[in-house]
């Protein structure tokens, strides 16, 4: 009998231990999700810290495939293929698949109607989610204005209102020939199939000139011919066009600087292909490849950067 | 008696013709500004629905979105099912007709101006060939290949001529980038549309520059005989477009196949919302003006009765002792004051209908910031013989009030103290 009720004495107390525990362990759990909220959590639909990589929408084998890959000596010996490998080449060597970006970011746009326009902007970019987020800093009046791009959802934030509204890749930075799609990672190969190839000189460098065919009808420029130079493996020059085939755009990368792996074009210039006056010249510094916080990339991080 | 108490009135007015003239002038003046501000917030109210039905392409508006490959709403639909449905189901159809338009960017040398560009069926349309007034051009150029009929300010704006092709810049349905260009063929007064600034091409040339099949619209644009029945229209609508289970938004849209199709209904009463709510702010000033008059008309009217009641105390005590009684005394002040008032007010309201009408001439700026409560650049004047009848009743009632308390004093006097106090 005794040793019976001390069974169930002992039983009992186990009980409450382990009802204890699990207490104990939920109440834990409620502060952590709680302290990790009050430094700001991602946004519906974010995947939580500590989540591997997704790979942002990137296909399986996007990276390894260019691993082995051998690219023709000759450029006049590129096929279609090689050409696609190319582009898939440049879009991963201008992007920070393995690290964060941060950067300021000068656009000084110009244009016939409304002259000389200069914003400066802190840019944080995550490639591997294909997420980013851009604060303006400068002028003063637009001080605080931010964009938001998580899990292909994209918003502009005004601290005037305190509003987000929904935005898209394909519409234009503050009526400048910049696109919000051109302070998100690279992804032509995605997008594009070769149609045509030649090879000619831009200035004094050698180039393949890749004539480039939207394969889905989603992309905003159907059809794009790009200039990459072989030696450098680098985009020197992109002209984009509309459905009908007129000129709308043209974006030169005048200059690159190599961090780690990746190639990154800090000067980029948009010339408007309908008003040639009208062009925007897109200036990358302070770059750095230090790991940001995942509080960075939500709603919560942008309202309070801009009060 | 009664007869004789408003003859009496009449003979006590006319014994003071200054003071009556200067009395029922400012009566008059009340309500004829009460009755401007009614007819012309009527107008503007009218003017406003008017020409957000022309910006918007109709009384109510049924736009299709389609979901593509990706999972992304286009706004594009085809069939004739919705068409077939408002044409069985709505009341009062004067005309439905499929639409496609889009924002676009007009590009001239270099500059650029964003404007909407509306697809019409150039040769069957009526509606905008019957309102828009054109000022130079036609709209007969089936010879032309893609034309355009620009607004007169837009034509200003770029320096433009008849026969000058524009680029214009636009998204496709699916939101790739076109350019594709036309040829200005007509130039319409913006100012006769209520500052309706679109540009108008063929339907044809716009559906294939939006990247969509022949059979494909955007919405269906439906005219009534009255805009003021939209809303029921648009709920008898909703209801049989559930009835043949098609989607409407605000019906739960997750998981949606590619290829499904939902549909939004508006109506231009929930368009006109915005400036609805600015004309709301003019509709409460009318309010306060109307009773500002009103208080000015009572005091003037007190005062006045007041004075009347000093002058004739002695006049008062004679006819008491001629046999006038209290309610005779006190009947005659009160005819006195609502044959004033009431006269005064009915010449003010009828004068406010020629005032009106010459004040609907004055031009003013259709793109100003009321350039949508405006027809033509000119204000409209919309008197309402209900609103009419309320000012002639406010002011009669409120002068029937004003007077009472002169008129009881009147009454009250004795006799015997009136002509002793007055001889």
């Amino acid at each position: 009998m005794t040793i019976k009720g001390d069974g169930v004495a002992i039983r009992r107390f186990g009980a409450h231990s382990s009802l204890a525990g699990k207490v104990s362990l939920i109440l834990f759990a409620a502060v952590l999700v709680f302290a990790a909220r009050a430094q700001g959590t991602p946004p519906a639909g974010t995947p939580p810290a500590g989540t591997p990589p997704q790979g942002g929408g990137l296909p399986p084998g996007f990276m390894e495939s260019l691993k082995d890959y051998k690219f023709p000596d000759d450029i006049s010996k590129f096929t279609g293929l090689d050409f696609l490998m190319l582009v898939r080449r440049t879009d991963i060597r201008s992007s920070f698949y393995k690290s964060d970006m941060t950067a300021t970011i000068t656009t000084v746009s110009v244009s016939p109607d409304r002259g000389t326009f200069v914003r400066k902007e802190q840019i944080y970019r995550r490639d591997k989610d294909d997420a980013f987020l851009m604060i303006t800093l400068e002028p003063e009046s637009r001080k605080g204005q931010g964009m938001l791009r998580v899990s292909n959802n994209m918003w502009r934030y005004d601290p005037t209102s305190r509003k987000f509204t929904h935005t898209t890749l394909k519409d234009t930075y503050e009526n400048s020939t910049v696109r919000n799609n051109d302070f998100r990672r690279w992804q032509r190969s995605l997008d594009y199939t070769v149609e045509s190839l030649t090879t000619g000189k831009l200035g004094k460098y050698d180039v393949i000139i890749g004539e480039l065919k939207a394969n889905n009808d989603e992309v905003p420029f159907p059809r794009i011919r790009m200039y990459i130079e072989k030696q450098r493996m680098i985009v020197l020059k992109v002209e984009e066009f509309s459905l009908s085939g007129k000129l709308l755009r043209t974006a030169y990368y005048t200059e690159y600087v190599q961090i780690g792996d990746s190639y990154v074009p800090t000067v980029q210039i948009f010339q408007d292909g309908l008003i040639p006056e009208k062009r925007s010249q897109v200036t990358y510094t302070n770059i750095s490849t230090q790991p940001v916080p995942d509080y960075i990339f939500t709603k919560e991080y942008l309202e309070r950067m801009s009060q | 008696m009664q007869n004789m108490h408003i003859r009496l009135a009449a003979r006590n007015l006319g014994r003071q013709p200054h003071r009556t003239l200067a009395l029922g002038g400012a009566v008059a003046f009340s309500a004829l500004v009460m009755s401007l501000i009614a007819g012309f917030v009527n107008g503007m109210d009218a003017a406003v629905q008017n020409n957000v039905t022309l910006y918007a392409g109709g009384h109510v508006q049924i736009s299709g979105y389609t979901v593509s490959w990706s999972g992304r709403s286009q706004n594009r639909a085809s069939g004739s099912e919705v068409l077939d449905l408002v044409r069985q189901v709505v009341p009062d159809v004067r005309s439905a007709t499929t639409l496609v338009q889009t924002r676009a960017t007009m590009v001239f040398g270099s500059r650029e101006l964003q404007m909407t560009v509306r697809g019409i069926d150039w040769k069957e349309d009526q509606l905008y060939r019957t309102i828009l007034i054109l000022k130079e051009g036609n709209w007969d150029s089936a010879a032309i290949s893609r034309p355009m009929v620009l607004s007169a300010q837009s034509v200003k704006r770029f320096g433009l001529a008849l026969g000058d092709e524009v680029l214009v810049r636009m998204s496709t349905a699916s939101g790739q980038q076109n350019v594709t260009e036309y040829r200005v063929v007509a130039i319409y007064d913006e100012t006769a549309a209520g500052g309706l600034h679109a540009a108008f091409v063929r339907a044809e040339d716009l559906r294939a520059d939006l990247n969509m099949k022949e059979h494909e619209w955007q919405s269906v644009a439906v005219f009534l005989g009255d805009g003021a029945q939209a809303p029921s229209g648009a709920s008898i609508l909703k209801r049989a477009m559930e009835r043949q289970g098609l989607k409407l938004d605000g019906q739960s849209r997750t998981g949606a196949v590619a290829g499904s199709v939902s549909y939004r209904i508006a109506t231009v009463q929930e368009l006109a919302g915005e400036v609805g709510s600015a004309l709301g702010a003019i509709r409460w000033i009318g309010y306060a003006v109307f009773a500002l008059m009103l208080a000015v008309c009572a005091t003037g009217i007190a005062n006045s009765f007041r004075m009347v009641l000093l002058e004739r105390t002695r006049e008062i005590g004679m006819l008491r002792c001629i046999g006038f009684k209290k309610k005779d005394v006190f009947a005659s002040f009160l005819s006195e004051g609502v044959l004033l008032a009431g006269g005064a007010a009915l010449a003010g309201i009828v004068a406010s209908i020629p005032l009106g009408l010459l004040l609907s001439l004055i031009p003013f700026d259709p793109h100003g910031d009321f350039g949508a409560a405006l027809v033509k650049g000119h204000l409209l004047f919309m008197p309402s013989l209900v609103q009419m009848l309320i000012v002639l009743v406010c002011v009669t009632i409120a002068a029937i009030l004003t007077v009472v308390m002169p008129a009881r004093r009147a009454a009250a006097i004795a006799p015997a103290d009136a002509l002793r106090v007055t001889a």
